[in-house]
């Protein structure tokens, strides 16, 4: 019962319904957060499985996405949090647009992808320098960052962030992948990141190969 | 707004058309074969030449015919389920050519006869499709005896699809077997005639003749109110005028001819003011169906349609090419988006190539796929206070949080299906993806929707009783000659041409 008014919830974009569900199960010690979270995962993939045979689309996802994502930042880890406990997540990502550049929807699209598909997502948003994705990712322990260029003129900010991993002796704690219209596999290659994806999917399949 | 439709001809030349038309009709004719309906038509006041047996349409006999005209009816499939609504403002898509052959990817030729298993496959493929309504006797079953091929034709209609049918009125033996087999299968004739099955068509011959097999069908198919298709298939230059404005005359003419004709035969008929005309190339003597003038003339087609208030049917999809290549595409798109800009009311020929000689199922399918794109584009850009959002913008132009853009929201999941439409067949992927799902083209992809749509039809169920009268049916009419229809047809020849192919009296 608490699971399908969950999973309509999530369907109808219910954010306010699905936290004060969340809110009042955690309250009245029906469920745990971190069963919660896992109840979570399993409609997500629902969804991203309808997405897959083609019977929803983009807004449906994205916007079933940031539902969930507003009840996990506003009640379900901080609940957790105050028991002290841990969560299982697929792995952390810190994610965002590359200094000089203010594209965002490609990026976002990306981290909607990966937050259906039950990983952790650190959205720095645009024009983002080279510290503060080191920065986010020392503080959260992400296994991933993942760097998104829209322009020509601001690909080579995405080797500056991998220079500046070096520079600090962090290029092998984490995973780095590049991804936006001018980049390629060649240039992802030749600047000596991890990987490249080509659209949001793509993303999310090279992130779960990087981590097996 | 809805998109703007297109014109070629002003009120002026409209005017000046008609005029023309009518004189045509009242000071020429048209030559008409069958004794009878001559005889019909001069009861109503029409002047007949005996010796040449042109007759004339005096303008008071056409105007009188033309109040009689439905300008809406519907289209009902053999169980009733399934209907659509043609009138002066509808958009149909439907199929319609003489394809006597069929896209085969295992021929060396890439191309092979079509086969009475070509014409199931087709029906069905229509039976599955979202835009496309009708299926018609296009797909030419090579391997079917030709004096039975309308019974076998009707037979494999109901087993195979719940969209009606169509086929040509040749002939009043012919026409009147689809119509009693038609009876069988919807339950009697009052049922048939009040909710219509099958679309006749009435091809004159330009310029300016009426075969008798071609009113004998069309008397049978006006009596029991089954709409029928008048339409020329005029080629500027050779059969009609060179001047795109000559072949609209003379065309018009024998539309109009035909329709009156129909009121004749039976008042209130429906019936679709056609055209399937294009223009002759100059350096081969070919019709080319897929030329831009060929769009002309259907775009003023419309125009004149319209002015009489009757629905109008016209060609889309038509391509002279022989392969599928970028010739295939725009002359596709380019006749298609025309005559539905034009606001032709039934648009035909999806499925077709080579002047809508060949037929390929894959192109079926993208032509149901260009007909949702055309009627995306009809459809036009809706304003109004909701559509301009302005309020959307605002929320998500200043929102703090990254990540906020437009797709997650629900004004976008609310309108996307209304403003944006979503291909199937289409292909957007970025290289990666579109590599790693085999880099294929659109006729890979279409092909993959033919099989699965052939894979997976459930064919509509019939009584068994119906079944053992249609095969009964069928059985009469193999056992009839050709010479038996010559005889009843009145006609004299020894051979009849379709679709180019020479049919001889003893031959299939």
């Amino acid at each position: 019962m608490f699971e399908e008014s969950m999973k309509k919830a999530i369907l109808e974009w219910d954010e306010d319904g699905l936290k004060k569900m969340c809110q009042s199960a955690i309250e009245n010690k029906e469920v745990s957060p971190v069963k919660i979270i896992k109840l979570i995962g399993k409609i997500m993939q629902f969804v991203g499985d309808r997405f897959e045979r083609e019977e929803i689309f983009l807004p449906d996802l994205v916007g079933s996405a940031n539902t969930v994502k507003a009840a996990i930042d506003e009640v379900l880890d901080p609940a957790i949090k105050i028991m002290g406990e841990e969560r299982k997540t697929r792995g952390k990502v810190v994610l965002g647009t590359v200094e000089s550049d203010v594209h965002s929807i490609g990026k976002d699209l990306v981290g909607s992808f990966l937050f259906a598909s039950g990983f952790d997502i650190y959205n720095l948003g645009v024009d983002v320098p080279a510290i503060k994705f080191i920065e986010k990712a020392e503080e959260v322990g992400a296994q991933v960052i993942a760097l998104s260029s829209l322009l020509t003129m601001s690909m080579d900010f995405q080797r500056q962030v991998i220079q500046e991993l070096k520079g600090r002796g962090l290029r092998n704690k984490y995973k780095v992948i590049v991804g936006g219209s001018p980049t390629s596999e060649e240039w992802a290659e030749k600047i000596g990141a991890d990987g490249w994806a080509d659209d949001a999917i793509e993303a999310v399949s090279l992130i779960k190969k990087l981590l097996t | 707004m809805k998109l703007n439709r297109i014109n070629v001809l002003s009120k002026d030349e409209l005017q000046t058309i008609h005029s023309a038309t009518m004189e045509l009709l009242s000071t020429v004719g048209i030559k008409i074969d069958a004794q009878d309906t001559r005889d019909l038509l001069e009861k109503h006041g029409a002047e007949i030449d005996p010796e040449t047996t042109f007759v004339k349409f005096p303008e008071t006999l056409v105007k009188e015919q033309l109040k009689k005209v439905p300008n809406s009816f519907k289209l009902h499939g053999p169980d009733g389920t399934f209907n659509f609504e043609v009138n002066t403002t509808s958009t149909q898509f439907a199929t319609i050519g003489t394809p006597v052959k069929i896209y085969d990817p295992n021929n060396k030729n890439n191309v092979r006869k079509s086969l009475l298993e070509d014409m199931i496959k087709q029906i069905r493929v229509v039976d599955s499709l979202e835009h496309i309504n009708n299926s018609h006797v296009d797909v030419w079953p090579n391997d079917v005896k030709y004096t039975a091929l309308h019974a076998h034709a009707m037979y494999q209609w109901v087993k195979n699809t719940r969209k009606p049918y169509g086929l040509g009125c040749y002939g009043k033996v012919a026409s009147q077997d689809m119509i009693n087999m038609a009876s069988i299968i919807v339950g009697g004739e009052k049922e048939l005639i009040n909710k219509p099955r099958l679309v006749g068509f009435f091809n004159p011959t330009s310029p300016l003749h009426f075969p008798q097999i071609m009113t004998n069908g069309l008397s049978v198919f006006a009596k029991y109110k089954q709409p029928t298709i008048i339409a020329p298939e005029a080629l500027a230059g050779s059969s009609a005028p060179v001047t795109l404005a000559g072949l609209i005359t003379q065309t018009s003419a024998e539309t109009l001819g035909g329709i009156v004709l129909a009121q004749l035969y039976n008042p209130g008929a429906p019936v679709f003011f056609g055209t399937v005309s294009c223009i002759t190339d100059m350096r081969t003597g070919n019709s080319a169906l897929g030329s831009i003038e060929t769009a002309l003339i259907t775009t003023g087609v419309a125009q004149i349609a319209r002015f009489y208030n009757i629905p109008s049917r016209g060609p889309g999809s038509i391509t002279e090419s022989k392969c599928f290549d970028l010739q295939n595409g725009f002359e596709r798109l380019q006749t298609l988006m025309l005559a539905a800009q034009a606001g032709i009311n039934y648009i035909t020929c999806a499925g077709t190539y080579e002047s809508t000689l060949a037929e390929a199922l894959e192109l079926l399918v993208i032509d149901d796929e260009l007909a949702g794109v055309v009627k995306r584009a009809l459809d036009g850009i809706t304003v109004n206070e909701n559509t301009i959002g302005l309020d959307i913008i605002e929320k998500v132009a200043t929102a703090e949080k990254p990540g906020a853009n437009f797709l997650g929201e629900k004004h976008t999941r609310d309108h996307m299906k209304n403003e944006l439409y979503i291909p199937k067949l289409i292909d957007r992927n970025r290289r990666t993806t579109w590599r790693k799902k085999g880099s294929k083209d659109i006729i890979t992809t279409a092909r993959e929707k033919v099989d699965h749509i052939l894979q997976n039809f459930k064919p509509p169920e019939i009584s068994a009783e119906i079944e053992a009268q249609l095969k009964e049916y069928i059985k009469k009419v193999e056992a009839r000659s050709f010479e038996y229809y010559k005889k009843a047809e009145g006609i004299s020849t020894s051979s009849i041409s379709i679709a180019g192919t020479e049919i001889k009296a003893d031959e299939k």
